[in-house]
């Protein structure tokens, strides 16, 4: 659809402002859902540490902090990228800004990935990868890998929900922006979309002290 | 003054619909299958949720055929596959979808003014999606199944178990998905889409229902979803937080998993209370009692079930002050049950009572939870629990409720809304007479289980001591007519629909605005958007009239 | 509830958004020196307190909650707040369960030896 066709709400909407709020709304209620999933793992987390503190310690040294920040930066960053771009996309009537900013978010998005790639080809370098490549640590006890199957299964979630956050941003791009979609008259698909990428951004807020900041001293 | 002739109840002339309804407007199985109508998608999922109640009720039948005689019929290992699968496809395949994915998905946009839910092809997706975890339960059941029991308890189901666990634990988990897709639709529906003069206070007590439900089912199911992946975790690799050799607390896989169970039993009987409220004044020709009660009770009822799961584990090994602080709250959480009984009992009271077969159902609903909810209390005392807990008591307690109350709950709603969906009558007598039979088999199943459970016959097992055969056999027998009760709907609705009578818009009176549409409703349901003026049930018994929601006077 | 006025996406410029993005860094900065610090069990409660404040700066600013109608903020406090009742709930058990924390010479013994009965 050319951008100059006005844009129509949907069946069941008044108007299209209704129909961007309520989607809005939607991605809230959503994340609502989305905190209580990540909330239960960090549950264990919470038990098993504050139950088993020095063996949580011990195994944590093995958690690569450089590669844990590093991806901290980048997805903050790419928070900030996919901010600025719902504002080009509120105020520009062209879409390039927008777009330079989107891509800009998948870059750091794919970037993120491939730093946690290669932090998971340290890991098992390492041998902390319960069954298949696992080595017990001095003090870490048999508690220990406790911790390592959190942090595999909790970065393992978190990478999957980024990379549908990337696919979600690619869609934009390669989809509705091409068509015309994506203007300020209506921008309330991309403001869905990061709210939900934001959202990813916290999920690594927390499990960043949860899995690098443990026993460091 | 009740309707008793066959067929007979006074139906207003059919209107010429401006549009076709949205049965016959696209006649092709694509206009189905990619539908994003809420009414086609709501019969979709009828289908899914009919099929698996037969599943589910099949293998109910192999184990009462079983537990007919000690010597019983099935091996025992197979037994222990068949109360498994019997509970996981009810639970999540039958109870927990039901009535919000049929008469929810059908009726709250119509209750609510709007042309359709928030997002339509999220209900879609989410019909798939609930067919996608039915797949994989069937390809765990016909695989030969699990035998862990619908609770998955670990170690059992993570080390010891062999059977198709992962797989019944993946459709769960698969499951989830749709739960939620379908609750974040009502949530976001109800705050945002309501008819102009639809003020909260004014919804329908079923809009309510749904609402609540939806809120739990929310913040639920993440938990049941994060608990069942980590068993999957477990189960496949071999080592997981659960894990007791490495220190993990086996006990913590029941925690996190009742924390969602519980509450999903509340999800099973809150749009059950919703279609009881929406029934009762129907037939009563009253307004319900307490409406403002009523709203405050189902709300407190979805938050306070968040706060009694560990009465499930009361000898599981918590410590007994936890015990303690869950016993006092679960006897909170009758007390919203309690009052929302006590209305619908004086909401009788003076009424013009008809007593059609949606009346029947939510009568024998209201008594049914009744007993079952005084029976759960008895259970939520822990020393009685010490005794009761894994016997026959438990599964009497929670059928009265689930079976009694919800099941009995889906027929009236079905009864009831069904010359709406469909545009026709369902025979009268016929009708009557399956609830009553259901009544009486229902109840002639349950109740001897209370008694085997006081005797002390444990749940999950294949045979029992000779003594306890009469008991035994009494429920079998029961159920056999509680068969025949579920199958008769099945026939007379199934022959309504060819050659029952035409149903005009609003058979029953009644004030929702659902009622003010044509019978079946054209696709996009209003014509124009309603303007609501009054809350629901403005119903007359003096006078026998009644005022509808847009504020227009129906005389006899 | 709203914390002043709604941020315009039409005329909101970058600054506004820097300055948080900045304050996260240092934020985290700040907290992962705390776990350098040798302070025991409140290096975590500083670095959870941490993480959610940077929460509640993306929250509020990044992803506009920032003058939004109650209900959203209703719909974002939900989700932890209802972690509460499974955190604070389950910790009934735990902190008063005589058998809890299992003694790890006892629990391996008598445990190890089942290893061999799948």
């Amino acid at each position: 659809m050319p951008a100059d066709t006005e844009l129509m709400p949907e069946m069941q909407y008044a108007t299209l402002a209704q129909q961007g709020e309520t989607a809005q709304f939607g991605m809230w209620v959503f994340l609502t859902q989305e905190t209580i999933f990540f909330g239960a793992l960090i549950f264990t987390y919470f038990l098993y540490r504050t139950t088993y503190p020095h063996e949580f310690a011990a195994a944590a040294k093995d958690a690569v902090l450089w590669c844990g920040t590093l991806n901290f930066v980048i997805l903050v960053t790419s928070s900030l990228t996919m901010v600025l771009a719902i504002n080009a996309a509120a105020q520009d009537v062209r879409p390039n800004r927008m777009v330079r900013w989107l891509i800009m978010t998948v870059v750091l998005g794919c970037l993120f990935l491939v730093v946690k790639g290669y932090e998971y080809y340290l890991d098992f370098q390492d041998k902390v990868v319960p069954v298949v490549a696992f080595e017990v640590k001095p003090g870490e006890g048999s508690a220990g890998v406790l911790f390592w199957v959190f942090y595999w299964v909790a970065t393992g979630l978190h990478a999957i929900h980024l990379t549908i956050g990337i696919g979600l941003v690619l869609y934009m791009l390669l989809w509705r922006i091409r068509r015309g979609e994506i203007s300020p008259a209506y921008y309330a698909p991309l403001e869905v979309v990061g709210i939900y990428w934001s959202f990813v951004d916290t999920v690594w807020l927390f499990l960043y002290p949860c899995i690098y900041l443990v026993g460091r001293s | 003054m009740s309707t008793t002739t066959f067929g007979g109840v006074p139906a207003d002339e059919p209107t010429a619909a401006t549009e076709p309804s949205y049965l016959t407007s696209e006649n092709t199985i694509a206009s189905w299958l990619f539908t994003r109508d809420h009414k086609r998608i709501a019969l979709l999922f009828f289908a899914s949720v009919t099929f698996f109640f037969f599943v589910g009720g099949a293998a109910a039948t192999l184990m009462r055929l079983n537990l007919a005689a000690p010597e019983g019929l099935l091996q025992p290992a197979v037994y222990n596959r068949m109360f498994t699968m019997h509970g996981i496809i009810m639970v999540w395949f039958f109870l927990i979808p039901s009535i919000p994915t049929t008469f929810g998905n059908f009726f709250i946009p119509m209750m609510i003014g709007a042309r359709d839910l928030a997002f339509p092809r999220v209900n879609l997706l989410s019909w798939y999606v609930f067919n996608l975890s039915g797949l994989v339960v069937l390809f765990s059941l016909i695989m030969g199944g699990a035998d862990t029991g619908w609770t998955f308890y670990v170690p059992l189901s993570t080390v010891y178990a062999n059977g198709y666990v992962l797989a019944a634990a993946l459709a769960v988990f698969i499951n989830g998905f749709s739960s939620i897709m379908t609750a974040l639709n009502f949530v976001v529906t109800i705050h945002k889409m309501r008819a102009p003069g639809m003020t909260w206070m004014r919804l329908p007590l079923f809009v309510w229902g749904i609402y609540a439900v939806s809120v739990v089912m929310l913040t639920a199911t993440p938990v049941l979803a994060m608990d069942t992946f980590l068993l999957a975790v477990e189960r496949f690799i071999g080592i997981g937080l659960f894990d007791v050799r490495h220190g993990a607390d086996a006990i913590l896989w029941q925690h996190m998993f009742w924390f969602y169970s519980h509450p999903a039993v509340y999800i099973m009987i809150l749009p059950s209370m919703g279609v009881a409220s929406e029934i009762i004044p129907v037939y009563a020709r009253r307004p319900i009692f307490g409406y403002a009660g009523m709203t405050i009770a189902l709300m407190s009822i979805a938050i306070l079930s968040f706060f009694v799961w560990a009465h499930h584990m009361f000898v599981a090994g918590i410590s007994i002050y936890s015990g303690v602080f869950f016993s006092l709250m679960t006897f909170f959480v009758a007390v919203p049950s309690a009052i929302k009984v006590f209305n619908w009992t004086v909401s009788l009271h003076k009424g013009r009572i008809s007593f059609d077969a949606p009346m029947l159902y939510a009568l024998g609903f209201v008594l049914l939870f009744t007993l079952g909810g005084v029976t759960g209390l008895m259970l939520a005392t822990l020393a009685v629990d010490v005794d009761l807990h894994g016997t026959y008591f438990v599964i009497a307690h929670f059928h009265y409720i689930m079976v009694g109350a919800t099941v009995s709950a889906f027929f009236g709603a079905l009864h009831y809304w069904w010359p709406k969906m469909t545009g026709r009558l369902y025979p009268e007598m016929w009708a009557r007479s399956a609830a009553i039979l259901m009544y009486v088999g229902f109840n002639l199943t349950f109740f001897p289980q209370f008694v085997l459970g006081y005797l002390g016959m444990p749940r999950r097992s294949y045979t029992y001591p000779p003594e306890w055969q009469s008991w035994n056999l009494l429920s079998s027998a029961g159920a056999s007519i509680l068969a025949i009760a579920y199958l008769l709907p099945l026939l007379y609705l199934g022959w309504s629909i060819f050659w029952g009578r035409k149903a005009g818009p609003n058979p029953w009176r009644a004030s929702g605005l659902e009622w003010a549409t044509p019978s079946p409703p054209p696709k996009h349901n209003f014509e124009e958007t309603p303007v609501v003026a009054l809350g629901p049930y403005s119903y007359d018994p003096e006078n026998d009239t009644f005022i509808d929601q847009e504020g227009v006077l129906h005389a006899r | 509830m709203t914390i002043g006025p709604e941020i315009d996406a039409r005329r909101a410029g970058a600054f506004p958004f820097v300055v948080a993005w900045i304050v996260i860094l240092l934020t985290a900065g700040i907290s992962a020196w705390t776990a350098f610090l040798g302070l025991g069990v409140w290096a975590p409660v500083i670095q959870f307190g941490i993480a959610l404040f940077q929460t509640s700066l993306l929250f509020v600013l990044f992803m506009r909650l920032k003058g939004a109608p109650s209900l959203k903020w209703v719909c974002a406090v939900s989700g932890f707040f209802w972690l509460l009742f499974l955190y604070g709930l389950s910790m009934t058990d735990y902190a008063n369960r005589q058998g809890w924390p299992p003694t790890q010479a006892a629990g391996r013994s008598q445990l190890e030896s089942h290893q061999d009965d799948r």
